[in-house]
């Protein structure tokens, strides 16, 4: 379920029918068999403006490039990021995620004449590495710290990472083109040879 | 003896888990007409297994967790590793149906609201008991003495095994017998290594398979393994034990079941005159009619806490303090697993090695503490074993390194070094100051919210440090280039698993041969009302340190067994 299907079923709950005939029509109503559900990045989202749209478009493919490989666009990176950070952040998220575009909308142009999609490749790199490097101090960088749902009040530059990152491995592309992908191994062979370029299995959702 | 056509039902089963399930099949397949009641909503197996096979970029926000929903619907199921939107659908939702949670000290009840209950969601970890562990409270004068021994259930853990599907490694321990094995599941490479350096260097530590209840070799109906990991999703297969994939078709299958869903049990009705329990009352969960149905025998399979409120709810002229519970004890001596990671270690072995496929457990270390005899180091009593899991990183344990672009990209894509992690789980003594009871509030069904009083005591405290020191020093014998600790080795109660966290819950109606301190007799029979017996978690008299489902399942058939006989003889 969604934010906006959550609300909606928020919306029926207050308005006055009894939660158990509610709890039966919207568990069924709800359900939804995932392995044949449309992909996520599918779901409509309305949030970011054109300009917007092709600002963290740059950003995730600077992450995740498009190598021999499918990089971050063309895993729908972007439309990820946009579905998460309308319906995922908390509020405290959304305004870092949102005084981070606006500074991008307007700094960079008046800094560098251009929108930051328009500017070249190594221009765009850099601008990246001297925000990480702003960054730096952020307890986001620290050895280890990754079992957790996600740091709030992580920078801009560190949300744009994660939610690329996250979403570029989790996605169709990224899990069967770049990572290795098998939902039916059908047996377990715990050694196996493991070539220095070989890549790890996709393992997300998996103990 | 009133004729049997006077009744609804030969036996009534009150839960539909692992308990319910082995009673419904075990009490079908002896002939009787059984109804089992759940409170959950009914689902078909296989398509209701709605996040099996789901790859991410299928799932809402591609497998990361909805966090206020959580917060707000599942604020204990969320610390549970399992849950997630892939299988969401079997959990309650705890907003709609609250418990008291003391702030303080709050407990973790755990729950499921659909037919099979827990038995979809369990870590399937099964392990017998051992004599020592039905010898503990005798010995060590905590809580009362077990009215059973190892040789009274070990023909029973044979029967359930055969059937549940268990696999694992004979190892010829005494403190954790044997079960009737499946081929155990492979090791990986390094799992190989660790093991190696085990033997030479903490030789007293075993290193063998997690025994699970997952299928390496077909059974009529079910198929083995095809490890794709993820079991708390739903097997379509049923290859992981759940009362859906075993119990359940096998009591159809005798024609002599009946399932109602939606049924939630508000009492049972108590005849002063016959000393029997004569109906069951319940409420339809969708509708709020309320009906009521008549038996001979009544299994009550409602989950620990379940079981003992709905005994508790059950109050008469007879029995002012709860049904069964002349003795005092009902929903008291309340125990749980104590659990969290007792050390982790980085290993660089076997780093050209990897595996195929997506084993869905671990290795195990079994008891070693006080095994035989209280050791001369030990400032506790009883002990603990570790649940082991190793793991290759990869990018989900680096993603927030510094860099962009390709060489990024390329070093997240690649295996990173070995991680070897050691989760303890450990004993916990049975108090009577730990304890759940009926509160003021009540519920959307008018029926009073369970609360809870439990702490752990200093026993559990030092046994959870021990096991920390422990783990260092296995780490360092297996070969860990950097061990990292999990818990400290000199940790307080607060910061120990919650109490209920293990969701191993247990002991609100304990057995015992003294009708005085215990509500059930040794055959999981009320002392009080010979037609009730109660088999989930709650009769357990000690907790040992193992996974307790294996027992709850031996019991359930051994108490079936017993009490058809009594019907048979006319003395139920």
């Amino acid at each position: 379920m969604n934010r906006r299907e959550f609300l909606q079923c928020a919306a029926i709950l207050v308005s006055g029918c009894s939660a158990s005939q509610l709890g039966l029509a919207l568990s069924q109503e709800q359900q939804v068999y995932l392995a044949t559900a449309p992909d996520y990045i599918t779901t409509e989202v309305n949030y970011l403006s054109a300009p917007q749209r092709r600002i963290i478009a740059a950003m995730a493919e600077i992450v995740i490039p498009r190598t021999d490989t499918p990089g971050a666009i063309d895993a729908g990176v972007p439309k990820f990021i946009e579905l998460m950070a309308a319906d995922w952040f908390t509020e405290g998220e959304r305004a870092i995620f949102e005084a981070g575009l606006r500074d991008m909308e307007t700094r960079i142009p008046a800094q560098y004449g251009r929108a930051f999609d328009e500017l070249p490749a190594d221009t765009r790199l850099g601008i990246m590495e001297d925000m990480e490097a702003a960054a730096a101090d952020s307890p986001w960088y620290e050895f280890g710290n990754v079992q957790r749902d996600f740091i709030s009040d992580a920078p801009f530059i560190c949300q744009v990472k994660e939610l690329t990152i996250y979403g570029f491995f989790t996605s169709e592309a990224g899990a069967t083109q770049v990572l290795r992908y098998n939902a039916m191994p059908m047996r377990f062979d715990g050694d196996i040879p493991l070539d220095p370029q070989d890549s790890t299995w996709s393992s997300d959702g998996l103990i | 003896m009133i004729p049997a056509e006077h009744y609804d039902f030969d036996a009534i089963v009150v839960g539909s888990g692992v308990s319910g399930g082995w009673a419904a099949k075990e009490l079908t397949e002896k002939g009787l007409k059984v109804l089992v009641l759940e409170r959950g909503r009914d689902i078909t197996p296989g398509p209701d297994y709605l996040g099996e096979h789901a790859p991410a970029w299928k799932v809402p926000y591609q497998g990361k967790r909805p966090r206020q929903l959580y917060e707000d619907e599942y604020p204990m199921g969320k610390r549970v590793y399992a849950l997630s939107e892939r299988n969401r659908q079997f959990w309650m939702n705890e907003k709609e149906n609250p418990y008291v949670v003391d702030a303080k000290n709050p407990f973790m009840w755990i729950r499921a609201d659909v037919v099979g209950g827990r038995s979809l969601l369990w870590g399937r970890q099964t392990y017998r008991w051992s004599e020592q562990d039905f010898r503990a409270n005798e010995q060590d004068g905590h809580g009362i003495p077990w009215p059973v021994g190892y040789q009274d259930i070990a023909p029973w853990y044979s029967h359930v095994e055969k059937f549940a599907g268990i696999n694992g490694k004979a190892e010829g321990l005494p403190q954790l017998p044997d079960s009737e094995f499946q081929k155990p599941m492979p090791w990986m490479a390094l799992e190989q290594t660790i093991h190696g350096r085990l033997k030479k260097k903490a030789p007293d530590i075993t290193l063998t398979n997690a025994r699970v209840a997952i299928l390496t070799e077909d059974l009529p109906g079910r198929s083995a393994c095809h490890y794709c990991g993820p079991c708390h999703n739903g097997c379509s297969t049923g290859s992981y034990f759940s009362s859906h994939s075993s119990t359940l078709p096998a009591a159809r299958a005798t024609g002599n079941l009946t399932l109602k869903a939606d049924a939630l049990v508000e009492r049972l009705e108590h005849d002063p005159v016959s000393g029997r329990v004569t109906r069951v009352h319940v409420i339809d969960t969708r509708t709020r009619e309320r009906s009521a149905f008549s038996a001979r025998l009544f299994f009550l399979c409602a989950s620990t806490v379940g079981s003992t409120q709905i005994l508790m709810q059950s109050r008469s002229e007879a029995f002012p303090n709860g049904l069964a519970n002349s003795s005092g004890v009902l929903g008291h001596y309340m125990m749980d697993h104590t659990l969290g990671m007792s050390g982790m270690g980085i290993f660089l072995d076997n780093m050209d090695s990897y595996y195929y496929g997506n084993r869905p457990t671990g290795l195990y270390i079994p008891r070693f503490r006080n095994v035989g005899g209280q050791d001369e180091d030990a400032d506790f009593v009883r002990g603990y074993g570790y649940q082991t899991f190793t793991i290759r990183t990869d990018w989900t344990t680096n993603f927030n390194s510094k860099g962009f672009g390709a060489d990024l990209k390329d070093s997240l894509r690649k295996p990173g070094p070995w991680i070897w992690g050691m989760a303890g789980f450990t004993e916990c003594l049975p108090f009577k100051s730990n304890r759940m009871y009926l509160s003021n509030k009540v519920d959307r069904y008018g029926l009073p919210q369970v609360a809870f009083e439990m702490k752990w005591s200093d026993n559990e405290v030092k046994l959870r440090r021990d096991a920390a020191r422990q783990a260092d020093r296995i780490l360092k014998a297996a070969g860990a280039v950097f061990a990292m600790p999990g818990d400290s080795q000199d940790l307080t109660a607060e910061q120990m698993s919650l109490p209920g966290e293990g969701i191993h819950e247990m002991g609100t109606a304990r057995m015992g041969d003294d009708p005085s301190e215990s509500v059930l007799n040794k055959w999981n029979q009320a002392h009080d009302v010979p037609n009730l017996f109660v088999t989930d978690g709650s009769f357990m008299t000690s907790a040992s340190c193992v996974n307790p489902s294996l027992t709850y399942m031996a019991f359930t058939a051994r108490a079936c067994d017993y009490a058809v006989k009594q019907l048979a003889s006319g003395a139920v």
